[in-house]
């Protein structure tokens, strides 16, 4: 796990309540309450999304819900900016391809 | 250090993968303002609706241009400021971070 246990301001890493995601189909432990897109760089995960034209990854860009390039299919919903969304219990999240699918009624 | 010719690859418009190059070339053509840039290239039409570029496009224009970026002529924006379902419009209280 890549996170920062010890912050020089924030102070040590509180202990906090882990939800279960499911990325690519596998499962993973997520802090409750933090953004995907937290969760995936903890993990190492750093490629979210392919782009549609150049094929090139994508990964987190600006950070604060802007710049869409962090977005990824959750719960069979494509281009959900993830990192400002909050992970959820049981929570499917997918690499997502190009502009992605629809896996669910809207 | 980057040669130019890699700078020239640089993306200015992420989403729709535009680049340096490109913005360039339609300047060049006498496209002087981001809605022009915008409707040849698509520049600014992708997911984040020109949040990233815009005003990197504007600054491009003034640079190869010499026109003030004050007087470069700015897209329309209009609402909502950020991406939203129209179903929140609906569920009073509900916020963007569910994402629904």
């Amino acid at each position: 796990m890549r996170r920062i246990g010890e912050h020089p301001v924030l102070g040590p890493l509180p202990d906090s309540e882990m939800v279960r995601i499911v990325v690519d189909g596998e499962p993973m432990l997520a802090r409750k309450g933090e953004m995907i897109a937290a969760a995936l760089l903890a993990a190492g995960k750093q490629y979210f999304r392919k782009t549609i034209k150049t094929q090139e990854p994508r990964g987190i860009y600006c950070g604060i819900g802007r710049c869409t390039d962090c977005v990824m299919t959750v719960n069979g919903i494509p281009n959900v900016r993830t990192c400002v969304t909050p992970v959820e219990e049981g929570m499917e999240i997918e690499t997502q391809m190009g502009y992605g699918h629809w896996k669910q009624e809207r | 250090m980057m040669d130019v010719d890699d700078k020239k690859d640089f993306f200015i418009c992420r989403c729709e993968e535009v680049t340096l190059r490109e913005i360039e070339e339609v300047i060049d053509e006498g496209y002087h303002s981001i809605d022009d840039v915008k409707r040849i290239t698509r520049a600014g039409m992708g997911l984040c609706q020109g949040r990233s570029c815009s005003k990197v496009i504007a600054r491009i224009i003034s640079q190869k241009t010499g026109m003030p970026l004050e007087e470069v002529l700015q897209t329309s924006y209009r609402f909502p400021v950020r991406t939203e379902k129209m179903r929140v419009l609906e569920e009073e209280g509900d916020s963007d971070a569910q994402n629904r």
